[in-house]
């Protein structure tokens, strides 16, 4: 298994802002490989380069040194065949456009390959079917991030990148959606295929209860100070978060997050 | 459908009452005035010798009123055409924006009116010149908004939009020119109006019709009221293309933060 192609493969991924007064050097030296149908969740504090990782994986931004490669090759390539998902902390929806508009966007974006799934589906997979002739502006911040997420399936990636998608969320929608997400990946899986996840946030629970590995970074400039696997039974209820092993993989993180910060 | 009535009824008084009372309270104020240090019609006419004047061929108004809107839209429509063109190019190219912009920023703070008296050298006493002065006086406004409304997208939505390799073409249609559309709205109400200034500026030197050439004359023969008359008549132009943008707003910004806060 060891020749077996990674899904992303970071190799001494650099870099640094010169845009500012002064150059920013965010990220040092980030090697990850994920393989296929992991979900992986990326955890560290504000500022440590995150979402400015989750922008290099996907290509939006060209990193100062280092290689991204998504199926073996580079990231526009994978643009180019519709293989990543991107959901952002905000659900960034078009407001002149109804939620089955909004989910329809992407198979209207032409791209190598035709694919997708049907729209009324997701919208069914996500629960708002009711809601398909609503404009975002009717929405709940819950509902408008499910349609963020039905958005980002629309064109059936293989791929999904996540910032945060809940952070802009109540505690108690965002405890929900954690499972709400699970159920939806699981129901995504072709063949027993999962979609590969990168996972971006700050809740340790989250980041438990969803992944199957955590990679810490931290510092300035960010470097991966942990990488851990998340050995818990799926699929995973809320009553995870009251069992003996959840709290131990708790006080682990928290002491890397705390002992790293120092 | 009774509820939806009372609903109209009310948005009528709501709405249509304050005006009304200010405008009748200026009226009375004005035709007292008037009366009391009994000024000559010459000078200012009372609002009562207007409305006889205009009342005695109200025909003749409108259709001075027609000419001069019509050149206002056209110069609108022109203007307005060459603004967003260019618009749409420079939202793709710094490079265009830095060549362009300096001029059209000359075009702004050039009091434009002023070359009216040359609009009949160039263009000579046809319709041309004052839909020339109309579409000068909107371009360098409508220019702005909508060069703002292009770069002014959802970073997030453009961000997905691009990591699923969208042409700038997808990009252009499907996010930059729905997020202009406020912007080009709220430059309509801006840019109409100065239209209409264009056109009765371009008339009253090279006119023989329109309100403007209407004023000009007038005022040559001191024929106050019809003066006044004519103005009247571009006033309420002026608010019916007010009352036009705003329902136009309303039916195409519903989705939009200005339209859904006045609700
Ligand atoms: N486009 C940019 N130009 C210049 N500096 C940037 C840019 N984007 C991010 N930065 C800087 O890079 C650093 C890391 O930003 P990034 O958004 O990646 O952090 P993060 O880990 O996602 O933080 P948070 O958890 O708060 O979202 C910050 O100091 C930020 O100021
Ligand atoms: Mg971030």
């Amino acid at each position: 298994m060891a020749n077996e192609i990674q899904h992303v493969q970071l190799r001494g991924l650099s870099h640094v802002f010169t845009d500012g007064r002064e150059p920013l050097h965010v990220l040092d030296d980030v090697s990850i490989d994920v393989p296929h149908g992991q979900f992986t969740s990326i955890i560290g504090p504000s500022g440590c380069g995150k979402s400015t990782l989750l922008r290099i994986v996907c290509g939006l931004l060209e990193p100062s040194a280092g290689t991204v490669l998504i199926d073996g090759a580079g990231p526009h390539d994978a643009q180019r065949r519709h293989d990543i998902g991107i959901i952002f902390q905000e659900p960034a929806l078009l407001p002149w456009r109804t939620v089955a508009g909004n989910v329809r966007l992407p198979l209207e974006i032409g791209g190598a390959r035709q694919r997708g799934t049907d729209a009324e589906a997701l919208l069914d997979l996500v629960g708002l079917s009711e809601f398909r002739d609503y404009y975002p502006y009717q929405l709940s911040g819950g509902m408008r991030q499910r349609v963020a997420i039905a958005r980002a399936l629309a064109v059936d990636p293989t791929l999904l990148l996540m910032d945060e998608p809940f952070g802009a969320l109540d505690e108690i929608t965002r405890a929900a959606m954690r499972y709400e997400l699970l159920r939806i990946w699981a129901s995504q899986a072709k063949a027993g295929a999962r979609k590969t996840v990168l996972f971006v946030t700050h809740s340790i629970t989250e980041a438990i209860v969803m992944s199957d590995r955590i990679i810490v970074i931290n510092g300035r400039p960010g470097r991966v100070v942990a990488d851990a696997a998340v050995e818990l039974p799926r699929p995973r209820t809320q009553e995870i978060e009251r069992s003996a092993p959840f709290l131990d993989y708790a006080d682990h993180l928290h002491g890397l997050l705390v002992g790293a910060a120092v | 459908m009774n509820e939806r009535l009372r609903g109209i009824l009310w948005g009528v008084v709501t709405y249509g009452l304050p005006p009304a009372i200010t405008f009748a309270v200026v009226i009375g104020l004005w035709e007292a005035y008037v009366a009391w240090r009994d000024v000559s019609i010459l000078v200012v006419p009372a609002p009562s010798d207007v409305w006889e004047r205009f009342f005695d061929d109200p025909g003749y108004f409108w259709e001075q009123g027609w000419w001069t809107l019509y050149e206002a839209t056209l110069g609108l429509i022109a203007g307005s055409a060459v603004a967003i063109t260019l618009a749409v190019i420079m939202a793709h190219s710094r490079t265009v924006e830095r060549g362009l912009l300096p001029l059209a920023i000359a075009m702004k703070v050039t009091p434009l009116v002023a070359i009216g008296p040359v609009l009949i050298v160039i263009f000579g006493f046809g319709t041309t010149p004052k839909i020339f002065l109309a579409a000068l006086l909107c371009f360098f406004p409508m220019l702005v908004n909508a060069l703002t409304g292009f770069r002014d997208v959802d970073s997030g939505a453009l961000e997905f939009m691009r990591s699923l390799r969208a042409s700038p073409w997808s990009i252009f249609w499907k996010l930059r020119a729905p997020s202009s559309l406020p912007y080009v709205l709220s430059a309509l109400r801006i840019t109409y109006p100065l239209a209409l200034v264009g056109a009765v500026i371009a008339e009253w030197f090279t006119g023989n019709r329109g309100l403007g050439f209407v004023v000009y004359s007038a005022a040559q023969n001191l024929r106050t009221p019809e003066l006044f008359s004519a103005i009247a008549v571009l006033a309420l132009i002026g608010v019916a293309i007010n009352i036009a943008l705003s329902l136009l707003e309303r039916r195409l910004l519903f989705w939009h933060e200005s339209v859904r806060s006045t609700r």
